[in-house]
């Protein structure tokens, strides 16, 4: 089993360089920038075009995290969402999963060394990303100081890690449940827009306040409160419990699954 | 101690919703020997294969392999097996080292270094290439390498050959034939007669998700189908052998050619009515049992050991 994630991991080097890079540039450039963006952007708060998209500019501070951390685990998210629906639904789909499946390896290993290997991977990703943006957040703090400790920021930058979880796990489940990558892929991009939409509409209209506790962004801190508080427990608790209940799903569909077939787990045969 | 029989299914059973995979089958394979899997595309050869390695589950029915459940000790079972999918899809883009590198690990087990540099040797391949960058041919070599490497007690090959040369084809066959010499077991599933001919123990036929027939390839060649050429004292006229089971296929002045597949004694009490003046036998191949039992639509003629 190890060996399976050694291999996994090994296989998306280029990813986690790449993303790892591209989130370390992307974020730099907005922490650079965010004084100036921030002067700019705070005479209009009370444009309601902002909390859709989930700005909080009452604070640069505020601003920081609510497109640093924010988009970073926006980003993060989609390519839990592709890497995920691809790590099962898409061997599957491209016949390599049956290699797999005739190995002396029980399903369970299987798919719980590709969760676990993508899980490794998107830390990876954030561990780059953290330590890139940290360092662009020390420079910045030179010349414009905020009230963000270096640390803090990282942590907070790391903390979406369990979001990120619950997107893979998510994507492993619909993996192994819907018949092939296509269905599940978009299942998973419907609820990932409406997550993130769902949960900042749900701030501008009282009617969809309840929504938000289905939108699993609800539960990643992405305004300045999180520097100073760091990140809630009870939220990480809803997140883990989420993966953890994905994971088990995944489980149980993937060792009823006839690979190769590309049919729904609970559709058998009936004999004639 | 272990049982002779290596593989074993009973009533298997397999419906793709209320398609028909595999239908009640009963087969059963012994300990050292090769053994054909022979059937038109879509009869169900693939889809056994699946169900003995628990790639996919059974509607009904048993399979077992080395005396285990393939569906309760499917892992067990694969530590000693090594397969060879028909379609071969492998990661693009790996290296072809890498990929038997990592395979042997995950097969619990190193394969001999010497041994696979033998296999690269025999079937002319340089594994140092990514995956996506070798022909067809030699994507199907390294498949066969993964299955052969690592010395399994049991190989379930799916049309090996297909896409080979020649050459490496009878590579291969060579392959198989040493692994039986070496008391294991091939599970050999082909549309190539003619190499199921020349490698197998016993064949068994596969039509429409039933097993129609499993016999010993030599048995099966020699009792099924005969062509003999009578040539008479005198030409009988036609129509004078219109016997069950036998039907005559050409004339050449006092010559009839006769194909046989039962009543060979009748055949030969009648002719000799007629006064015989040489008799010639051919020998018949498996391509053309197989065509003959297809075209007559079986099951039916039966004196095979189908439930063998």
């Amino acid at each position: 089993m190890f060996k399976l994630i050694v291999h996994e991991v090994r296989s998306r080097r280029a990813a986690i360089a790449g993303w790892g890079i591209g989130l370390v540039l992307f974020g730099s450039i907005y922490i650079s920038l965010a004084p100036e963006l921030f002067e700019q952007l705070k005479s209009m708060t009370n444009l309601s075009v902002y909390k859709l998209v989930g700005l909080h500019l009452e604070s640069v501070e505020g601003y920081i995290a609510s497109v640093v951390l924010a988009y970073i685990s926006f980003l993060l998210g989609i390519y839990s969402i592709i890497s995920s629906t691809a790590t099962m639904a898409g061997e599957e789909d491209n016949g390599t999963l049956e290699l797999l499946a005739a190995l002396p390896l029980e399903r369970w290993k299987i798919l719980t060394s590709k969760a676990a290997a993508l899980c490794l991977v998107v830390f990876f990703i954030l561990l780059i990303a953290g330590t890139g943006n940290t360092a662009a957040l020390a420079l910045m703090n030179r010349n414009y100081p905020v009230n963000i400790k270096p640390l803090s920021f990282f942590t907070s930058l790391i903390g979406s890690l369990p979001l990120l979880t619950g997107f893979i796990m998510m994507g492993i489940f619909l993996g192994s449940f819907m018949p092939n990558r296509r269905i599940a892929a978009t299942v998973m991009s419907v609820y990932f827009t409406a997550s993130y939409f769902g949960e900042h509409l749900s701030y501008i209209s009282g009617s969809l306040e309840t929504v938000r506790y289905l939108c699993l962004f609800n539960y990643y801190d992405t305004t300045e409160t999180i520097f100073a508080e760091g990140i809630r427990f009870s939220d990480t608790a809803v997140l883990l419990a989420v993966t953890a209940a994905f994971y088990v799903s995944a489980l149980y569909f993937f060792r009823r699954r006839d690979i190769t077939v590309g049919t729904w787990p609970w559709k058998k045969g009936k004999i004639l | 101690m272990e049982s002779d029989t290596i593989i074993q299914t009973e009533n298997l059973s397999v419906y793709y919703g209320t398609h028909r995979g595999i239908r009640n089958l009963d087969l059963s394979v012994r300990k050292g020997e090769v053994f054909g899997f022979l059937g038109p595309n879509g009869a169900g050869k693939t889809t056994t294969l699946r169900v003995l390695l628990d790639i996919i589950h059974p509607t009904k029915g048993n399979a077992s392999m080395f005396g285990l459940d393939c569906q309760k000790n499917g892992a067990a079972i694969r530590k000693r097996v090594s397969y060879l999918p028909g379609e071969l899809h492998l990661y693009p883009s790996m290296r072809a080292d890498y990929f038997f590198d990592l395979f042997a690990s995950l097969q619990d087990g190193r394969p001999d270094p010497a041994f696979l540099a033998e296999l690269l040797e025999r079937l002319d391949l340089d594994p140092s290439g990514r995956i996506k960058e070798y022909s067809h041919g030699n994507k199907q070599k390294i498949g066969i390498i993964t299955a052969f490497m690592g010395k399994p007690d049991l190989l379930i090959l799916d049309e090996p050959t297909i896409a080979l040369d020649p050459l490496v084809r009878q590579t291969v066959l060579d392959l198989v034939r040493e692994v039986k010499n070496e008391g294991r077991t091939v599970f050999f599933s082909s549309h190539n007669l003619q190499e199921v001919q020349s490698i197998c123990d016993r064949v068994g036929i596969i039509q429409e998700g039933e097993l129609i027939r499993t016999e010993k390839t030599e048995t099966l060649i020699n009792r099924q189908l005969k062509r003999i050429t009578i040539a008479f004292r005198q030409t009988p006229p036609r129509g004078a052998f219109a016997i069950e089971g036998v039907k005559e296929t050409g004339r050449d002045k006092n010559t009839i050619s006769f194909e046989i597949r039962s009543n060979l004694e009748l055949l030969m009490e009648q002719a000799a009515s007629h006064g015989i003046t040489d008799i010639e036998t051919k020998t018949v191949s498996l391509e053309e049992i197989f065509l003959a039992l297809y075209s007559r639509g079986i099951p039916g003629d039966s004196e095979g050991d189908t439930n063998v």
